[in-house]
């Protein structure tokens, strides 16, 4: 990942940090205050339950008031207390009241809380009725479990005595609280009211009532009724119907409680809808705000990286451009902070470079005219030193045995030329060395310049009859493009040191193969080996290490291949021997 | 003097009134009106009740049986006039009545009796011999003549209508079934003509109607609640308890387990419902037999114990069962509603309802003889029970047989009731039986 990828990358990230911070931020901030919203409403709308359910208790009230006002309750009062004991004639007269006074619920009862007549329940008198010695005196409506032949159930009521003589009549009258009721509630708008009856100890999903009965999904209000059912206080609580939050209702759960007991929970519900598309809304908005910014941020980074890293990019370029040699590159500097500095240092370095090889090269060169200086020295040398010797024997021999001086001046002139050969030959392979022709390539089987190689050695090696030759060459090889004559030069010279090497007989191993991009030569001997230094310089021009040679051969060696743009390497192992490698590349075929 | 005079006139006067007013006369047409709305004139035994009655009523008008049985189960001679058997019971010989005719004119001889009674009785042998009638039979008889008693043991012929036609102080006139019945007198009867030249019965009129009409002076005879005060100046006859309300149990019934049984029996506590409901009619019972008929029903307690009930369901987990009851019985819906209160306390949970195959029913069985062996026997069979093991004629072989049918709360007896009828106060000569029948051909009407 480049420097720029990374700043882009970093500055990306700190602004989505940012804008996920914020955002974070703003949701939890407007979740609180939808939730504080949404309870207050829940809170109204308990209030108006409140209200109205205290305006349903004042109804009941008014209607258990005229039904204990009416002639026939005020005629079983005066006959009770006039103590009439036959209360069969009463039974359906509850009934007839309830029909009278349009209440679902009406019991006439006595001084000793015995029902005399039961308008929900005609079979029920001479029962007694539990909730008159707590309901007495009480003013409004309270809530009350009822007993049905086929149930219980939940009912508003109110107790009012009729009282003719000592004997209380007591007429206790109601309304059964029932989706019935759910129902004439003036409930507001976009709320939903639910009823559960709590008349079993245990959760009862029939038992939770809306405007059509037994409530859908009841289950989903356990955990809300329970938490009433524990702690006697108003809860809430949202319901989740589906997946989509749009789909959610809050509920406030409202404890309905008897004289004694908890006898119902009423839930008051809102739909979470507008809340849920609200938030959408601003989810979407801060996602596009988000994402925005974030397109921008890029922007922006994109911008200033690029600004930051062009002369990074500049540096690095003029770096690489330093690296293949080119001590010409120059940084431009364009600011003066420590970018700035950078290219000062890297120009002044470039600047140092240069003068650092132009010095490397002229000591190199003065180097190089020495050791040329030193070669020639020593190989002229050697040839001078018998011309030397015999034209002083010719000058001896003439001023003190002219007898012997035809015979001398024979002997010495041959030695003359045979030295001024010898040094002809020095000469010419100096000069062959100068002037190295440019390789005349066509097609070319490295098989056959390495046969042809070894067959102009055989004789040689015959002679010595302590080499033993092996020639391992692959016949898969591919044709090269390459002069077959240089090649066979560079190989003479390889395979000639590698003879040289082995004084006291070896084996001499050539071996060709082909890779994907080249071809291999691998010329081997066994002979002593050469040290690293020895390695290293190898392929110097006139160093050599052996007693006869001018240190040219492998340099010419070197120069052939590198013409063929191939390279060569060495590898040896002192005592073992030594393998020169030559890679010639294919695509010259 | 004048003075003495005028008091001795008012007083002629007022004693002429009187034998005027108690003197019977012939002739008019007596208006009934009755709650069965029958299709044939028969006595069934699947009749409910009131079916029962008002078919035995009609029945007892039209024809006469051989014998009959008074209050105290006394047979009392009819068509047969003198009867006796032999010491093992199987064979009865009966000397009938001499003179006696059908509607139809036909003599009612032995030979059209017997062929009468040998249709009824595929297992009686009954042979004809002058005016001798001889009953036979594989097994001992000892009740016979409380069978032969019986309604639904009638001497009634069939004529192409499928109307009967008896040896009654009434022959058919009109019937439209279902709707109107006109009787009218038999100029031949052999107990004498009745006063009446016919009557009119007004079928399928519901009590409330009937109390209506005769509220109105429509009707002259009706059916009565026993516990009604009489309207418009109508007396009300009560009749001994001739019924019995009880819970029985079909053969389908989810209470199978005794100790069920058993805590429904003695969670029902009779007597508000009798005092409340029943209005004081009727008398709470836990035996099949009246006590009027056997003395010994107060050794069935009636007494609920709701502890006992507890105790006795035990850790019986039993669902809820359903209690039925006769649509057609006002107050029926009432008492079961209030058996399924008292039920509850037990522990039991009983649903009154006429949905569904029932697991207890609040029936109503008519205990139709004097006699408490036939009785016992009739009501058994009403109820589904087995034949009473009935090994003699005393009431310690009469109590172990009735123990036996109640061992296992088969069946839980809990009201005997009367019936009764009203009539208005036009009607004359009428003393109805303490066992209910009607008894109309000495009755007569007042001139309007």
């Amino acid at each position: 990942m480049s420097f720029r990828q990374k700043l882009l990358l970093l500055f990306s990230l700190t602004v989505f940090v940012c804008v996920a911070v914020i955002s974070a931020s703003v949701w939890s901030t407007m979740r609180r205050s939808f939730e504080a919203a949404n309870t207050e409403s829940a809170n109204t709308v308990a209030a108006q339950f409140r209200s109205e359910f205290q305006r349903r208790g004042d109804e009941v009230v008014r209607k258990v008031e005229a039904a204990a006002a009416t002639d026939l309750v005020q005629r079983i009062a005066l006959e009770i207390n006039r103590g009439g004991s036959d209360s069969s004639g009463y039974v359906t007269e509850a009934r007839t009241l309830a029909d009278q006074q349009h209440l679902d619920f009406l019991e006439l009862v006595d001084g000793q809380g015995t029902i005399l007549s039961s308008a929900q329940w005609q079979a029920k008198f001479g029962y007694p009725e539990p909730a008159i010695p707590s309901a007495i005196g009480t003013a409004g409506g309270f809530l009350k479990r009822e007993e049905l032949p086929n149930g219980s159930t939940l009912g508003l009521f109110a107790v009012r005595a009729a009282r003719v003589g000592e004997q209380p009549l007591y007429v206790i009258g109601g309304e059964r609280l029932d989706q019935g009721f759910l129902s004439s509630l003036d409930i507001p708008a976009g709320t939903r009211v639910l009823l559960y009856q709590n008349l079993e100890d245990k959760w009862n999903p029939k038992s939770l009532l809306d405007l059509n009965g037994p409530a859908a999904g009841a289950d989903k209000f356990s955990s809300l009724v329970e938490e009433v059912r524990r702690s006697g206080q108003d809860s809430s609580g949202v319901i989740r119907w589906s997946a989509d939050p749009a789909d959610a209702e809050s509920f406030h759960a409202i404890p309905l409680k008897g004289p004694q007991q908890l006898l119902g929970v009423l839930l008051v519900g809102s739909s979470r809808r507008a809340l849920s598309e609200l938030q959408r809304k601003v989810v979407s908005t801060a996602l596009l705000v988000g994402g925005g910014g974030i397109l921008v941020a890029i922007a922006a980074s994109l911008w200033f990286t690029a600004r930051v890293t062009r002369p990074v990019k500049s540096l690095a370029e003029a770096a690489r451009r330093v690296a293949v040699g080119d001590l010409a590159a120059k940084v431009d500097v364009e600011s003066r902070d420590e970018l700035g500095e950078l290219a000062t240092a890297f120009n002044q370095m470039t600047v140092d470079l240069v003068q650092q090889k132009d010095r490397a090269v002229q000591a190199e060169r003065v180097a190089a005219w020495r050791e040329l200086a030193r070669r020639l020295a020593h190989e002229l040398k050697n040839p001078l030193f018998p011309l030397q010797v015999t034209v002083e024997n010719l000058v001896r021999a003439r001023e003190k045995a002219p007898e012997m001086f035809d015979e001398v001046f024979r002997e010495g002139t041959s030695t003359l030329i045979a030295e001024i050969s010898n040094l002809k030959t020095i000469i010419g392979r100096f000069s062959e060395f100068a002037r190295m022709p440019q390789p005349q390539r066509r097609p070319v089987q490295l098989n056959e310049v390495a046969k042809s190689v070894l067959q102009v050695f055989q004789a040689q090696l015959q002679h010595k009859g302590n080499i033993t030759v092996k020639s391992d060459l692959d016949p898969a090889l591919p044709e090269i493009s390459a002069d077959p004559e240089l090649l066979h030069r560079a190989l003479s010279n390889l395979v000639l040191n590698a003879i040289d090497a082995m004084p006291d007989g070896g084996e001499l191993a050539i071996r060709t193969q082909a890779t994907d991009d080249a071809v291999q030569i691998h010329v081997s001997d066994t002979g002593a080996g050469l040290t690293p230094e020895e390695c290293s310089r190898l392929f110097t021009p006139y160093y050599t290490t052996k007693k006869h040679g001018t240190g040219l051969g492998l340099a010419i060696t070197q120069s052939v291949v590198s013409d063929h743009g191939g390279k060569i390497s060495v590898e040896s192992t002192k005592e073992k021997g030594t393998t020169f490698k030559i890679e010639l590349p294919r695509e010259h075929c | 003097m004048r003075r003495i005079g005028y008091l001795l006139l008012a007083a002629a006067s007022l004693l002429s009134v009187a034998v005027a007013a108690t003197r019977p006369r012939y002739g008019g047409t007596l208006r009934v009106a009755m709650q069965a709305s029958p299709t044939t004139l028969a006595v069934s035994a699947s009749d409910s009740p009131v079916e029962y009655w008002d078919s035995a009523r009609i029945m007892a008008l039209v024809a006469d049986n051989l014998v009959t049985l008074d209050a105290a189960a006394r047979p009392q001679p009819a068509l047969a006039i003198a009867w006796q058997n032999d010491t093992s019971a199987r064979r009865w010989q009966f000397t009938l009545r001499h003179g006696v005719k059908f509607h139809d004119g036909s003599p009612a001889s032995a030979s059209a009796i017997a062929k009468i009674l040998g249709d009824l009785h595929s297992d009686w042998v009954v042979r004809a011999s002058g005016d001798t009638l001889t009953i036979e039979s594989d097994s001992a008889m000892p009740s016979l003549l409380a069978e032969l008693a019986l309604p639904r043991n009638a001497i009634v012929k069939r004529n192409a209508n499928n109307l009967p036609v008896g040896t009654g102080p009434f022959r058919v006139a009109e019937f439209q079934p279902g709707r109107i019945l006109k009787l009218a007198a038999n100029e031949e009867c052999w107990s004498g003509r009745p006063f009446l030249d016919g009557i009119d019965i007004d079928l399928g009129r519901s009590p409330r109607d009937q109390a209506i009409a005769m509220e109105l002076g429509k009707t002259d005879l009706i059916e009565a609640s026993p516990s009604s005060s009489g309207n418009n100046g109508a007396r009300t006859a009560v009749s001994l308890p001739l019924e019995l309300m009880a819970l029985t149990f079909p053969s389908n019934t989810r209470a199978k387990d005794s100790r069920v049984r058993e805590a429904l029996a003695l969670a029902i506590n009779r007597k508000p419902i009798q005092t409340v409901l029943l209005r004081g009619a009727g008398e709470p019972t836990a035996s099949i037999l009246p006590n009027w008929m056997t003395g010994y029903s107060a050794a069935f307690s009636t007494q609920p114990n709701v502890q006992r009930a507890r105790v006795a369901l035990g850790d019986s987990r039993q669902a809820p069962l359903t209690l039925s009851y006769d649509p057609r019985d006002p107050q029926a819906q009432l008492i079961a509603d209030r058996i399924a209160l008292n039920a509850r306390e037990a522990g039991l949970t009983l649903q009154v309802s006429l949905a569904g195959a029932p697991d207890i029913t609040l029936v109503r069985v008519v205990l139709p003889s004097a006699d408490p062996a036939t009785c016992l026997r009739e009501a058994g069979r009403e109820l589904n029970l087995p034949a009473p093991p009935i090994r003699g004629n005393s009431v310690d072989d009469l109590y172990a047989a009735e123990g036996a049918l109640l061992d296992g709360h088969a069946v839980i007896p809990l009201f005997h009731l009367p019936v009764a009828s009203a009539v208005s106060t036009r009607v004359h000569g009428w003393e109805p039986s303490r066992t209910g029948e009607w008894n109309l051909s000495d009755v007569w009407l007042e001139a309007r």
